[in-house]
């Protein structure tokens, strides 16, 4: 479903990025993670059509997100870490705002706004303008955007930023029932405990370049599991331990 | 301790700056000192012609002097209320600021120095011309490029300092956000008040220029107790080279320092106090008779736009300003006294053309507010349009709709209004209407173009956005094509009304100069619309910024 080329990406002649290439299938939950400066948020960033590669090819079931951008990002959700919005915008007009520029028929848009707004529990604010809500309703709402249109592919930075402990609960739920239904899920995170309950493979990235891919079972049967991993791998390529 | 909090600001100003960016600005830079270089001559012009005036010219010459000072008096003051109001209280580096153990006393001194940044350096930048137009009309030595330059400083410290009072008062009264809706209200009543005024102390007939510089001379800027008054008794004397007084630039001195303690004095006492009321509180928003509508994809972007544009007070706000001095411009128009005229001819054609110069003015002005910071009004969520399957190309066609909707409508109505107000109808209605649409499609498309080649993404207040590098080349640029268009219409009339008259009818030559004339208007402003439509595109795909 996502397909990354070796792809490279550089900023002023360092590279942010270099030479990944990875595959991930459907209804698969990929996590990624990696010290801050690793290269995780740009990746995700190039995946999105946010960024252009420098090298390499990225593809989003079949359409090259460069090349066929529109076709791309029709089946993409994206989640990024920091919730700007449209401030201005009740969260009910945001989601109407969304389905329409994904093209949502009208009566399927309304009844799946519905069911968004129920599903991550923000129905009682719909009608309050943005500007007021908190990181944790912000978040929230960005979910509920990103799933409107039923995404086959959904790429998540930070997923639980701002979250309290109910709406992280629920998110991981909405997390497995939609990989259960074929969305694949690609996600940054440094909630690495969520990311080893969740993911069903986790890459780490430092500097740029994918180090190690581990499956579930793998870093299951590791001593310390993904954080002892973490810390052995960090240790390893940045000698910060 | 105010060098210190001033130091992340000279930092991130000295990161910024790097010679790429120099280089990259280098036309903007370019345009400013042209335009800068054709105010002077502007000025000089005019001031030599007064200078020139038989018994008068000297008084005139020092009574334009005070009552550009008195201008600059009621701009300022307004500018600093608006712009204290938005460096003490709306700024994002207060909660930071407030939650380091640094003294209130330390965070006024440095938002003191934010305000009178921010609100004098237009002035400061727009007026060396009229300075040195003066000093090079009056041979001025040395000195006298001094002191202006210091009075100026001064002047500016004493409309910061008052602007400073009262938005810390304002504030006490209202909280931060609606002092801005109230201090609207007050600026255009005082500004009506002030036209009225001196509307009313210009007799009806100015015709005679006797009359007309009788009613300058009446019209009273000169109050002792007034900063303009004092500037102007500083500087005049060393101008005229007469003799130099201490007393007035003193005057000037003490009072900066006067109502500087007064503004800290008053943030003292308030300031505290009213960041605590400014919290952000939720607020349900009822979905009215639109409630139901659902747009489609093309409309979508549209749709939202409006909303957010009735609801940011920022932005609506705007409307009241330009719908003053639409209602002034009409009424001047109004005044004009035609039939004092009516001997000169083509005096109707020759008033037509003045007054498209002047709405390609209002276009210009106009545009930079709402077309070119259009797609900068997107703000950080930007990263919605470009992670979604909307076309960038759609998306500027959108904002160019948006734009160029309103701003057309009310071009047209302005000019339709003035041309009515002049007795100015038929083929002559028909074709100044017929240009008006014209230029509000190419400033349109020009101003959604540079808006996106220049897009300012991250922003505290949007008509920051109109006030960049970017919005003043657009602004220049857009009044450059309202210029070349008419003074090539200009030459059309004149080609088809005197060359042919003098030579019997329209030789092949003056043929060929029409039709030159009417291509060059067609290519020029259809170039206006396309090239930047085509490369702000492409720059706004390529787009890496913040986001």
């Amino acid at each position: 479903m996502i397909t990354l080329d070796n792809i490279s990406k550089s900023f002023n002649a360092t590279h942010a990025v270099k030479n990944i290439s990875l595959t991930v299938s459907a209804g698969e939950i990929f996590g990624i993670v990696g010290p801050n400066g690793a290269g995780k948020t740009t990746t995700i960033r190039m995946m999105t059509g946010l960024l252009t590669p420098d090298e390499g090819k990225i593809l989003i079931g079949k359409y090259d997100i460069v090349n066929e951008s529109i076709k791309a990002k029709a089946i993409l959700g994206y989640v990024p870490d920091k919730a700007f919005l449209y401030e201005k915008l009740t969260a009910r007009e945001f989601l109407i705002f969304i389905s329409s520029i994904y093209s949502i028929p009208r009566n399927e848009a309304l009844s799946r706004i519905d069911e968004m707004l129920e599903l991550f529990g923000i129905k009682d604010i719909e009608d309050e303008l943005i500007e007021s809500f908190s990181q944790g309703m912000r978040q929230r709402l960005l979910f509920a955007s990103a799933l409107i249109y039923r995404p086959e592919a959904l790429l998540i930075d930070e997923p639980f930023m701002g979250l309290d402990p109910f709406g992280v609960r629920m998110l991981k739920g909405v997390m497995e029932d939609l990989s259960s239904k074929g969305v694949t899920i690609f996600l940054a995170t440094h909630s690495l405990h969520i990311a080893e309950e969740l993911c069903h493979r986790v890459g780490f990235i430092n500097k740029g370049s994918i180090i190690s891919i581990k499956t579930k079972e793998e870093i299951k049967g590791m001593e310390g599991g993904l954080e002892g991993l973490f810390l052995k791998m960090g240790g390893q390529e940045n000698n910060f331990c | 301790m105010l060098a210190l909090l001033l130091k992340p600001k000279i930092l991130s100003f000295k990161n910024s700056v790097n010679a790429g960016i120099v280089l990259r600005r280098l036309p903007f830079i370019a345009i400013g000192v042209g335009f800068w270089v054709l105010f002077y001559i502007g000025i000089y012009k005019v001031l030599s012609y007064v200078r020139g005036i038989e018994f008068f010219g000297e008084i005139l010459a020092r009574k334009l002097f005070s009552m550009t000072f008195f201008s600059l008096l009621g701009f300022l003051i307004m500018s600093s209320i608006v712009t204290a109001i938005a460096s003490f209280y709306l700024s994002k580096d207060i909660p930071l600021l407030l939650s380091k153990p640094v003294e209130i006393r330390d965070i006024l001194r440095l938002k003191t120095f934010e305000a009178f940044m921010n609100s004098s350096w237009m002035a400061l930048s727009f007026m060396p011309p009229v300075f040195i137009a003066y000093g090079i009309s009056y041979g001025a030595a040395a000195g006298y490029y001094l002191l202006i330059l210091g009075c100026f400083l001064l002047f500016s410290l004493i409309t910061a300092g008052i602007g400073i009072t009262i938005a810390h008062i304002l504030t006490r009264i209202f909280p931060a956000k609606r002092t801005r809706n109230v201090l609207l209200g007050i600026g255009i009543m005082l500004f009506l008040m002030l036209y009225f005024l001196v509307k009313a102390l210009i007799p009806q007939d100015i015709s005679a220029p006797e009359g007309f510089i009788n009613s300058i001379m009446s019209f009273k800027t000169e109050s002792p107790i007034l900063p303009s008054y004092w500037i102007t008794e500083a500087i005049f004397p060393v101008l005229k080279k007469s003799s130099f007084s201490i007393f007035y630039p003193i005057i000037l001195l003490s009072n900066a320092l006067f109502f500087l303690l007064l503004s800290e004095i008053a943030g003292l006492r308030f300031y505290r106090v009213n960041t605590e009321r400014i919290q952000p509180s939720g607020e349900r928003v009822g979905r009215g008779i639109l409630g139901r509508y659902y747009p489609e994809m093309n409309t979508a972007m549209f749709y939202k736009d409006i909303k957010t544009f009735f609801r940011d007070t920022g932005q609506w706000s705007q409307m009241f300003i330009i719908g003053v001095l639409i209602m002034i411009y009409v009424y001047n128009f109004k005044s004009i006294p035609i039939k004092a005229l009516s001997g000169f001819p083509f005096i109707k054609e020759i008033m037509v053309l003045v007054n498209l110069v002047l709405s390609g003015l209002v276009l210009s002005a106009v545009s930079a507010r709402f077309i070119y910071a259009s797609v900068s009004l997107e703000g950080q969520a930007f990263w919605i349009i470009r992670t979604s399957p909307v076309d960038i190309r759609k998306f500027l066609w959108s904002k160019f709709f948006y734009g160029f909707i309103p701003v057309t409508a009310l071009m047209l109505i302005l000019v339709f209004l003035t041309n009515l107000a002049m007795n100015v109808g038929g083929i002559l209605m028909y074709l100044s209407l017929g240009t008006v649409v014209m230029l509000c499609i190419s400033v349109s498309g020009l101003g959604t173009g540079f808006g996106a080649m220049y897009p300012k993404f991250k922003y505290e207040n949007i008509a920051s956005v109109s006030m960049s590098l970017g919005g003043m080349a657009f602004m220049l640029t857009a009044f450059s094509v309202v210029i070349a268009t008419l003074s090539l219409e200009a030459w059309i009339f004149y080609v088809y009304n005197f060359r042919a008259g003098a030579v019997g009818g329209l030789d092949f030559s003056g043929k060929i100069q029409i039709a030159a004339s009417f291509i060059l208007i067609l290519l020029m402003n259809a170039s206006a619309f396309y090239f930047p439509m085509r490369i702000g595109k492409k720059k706004l795909q390529e787009y890496t910024g913040i986001i």
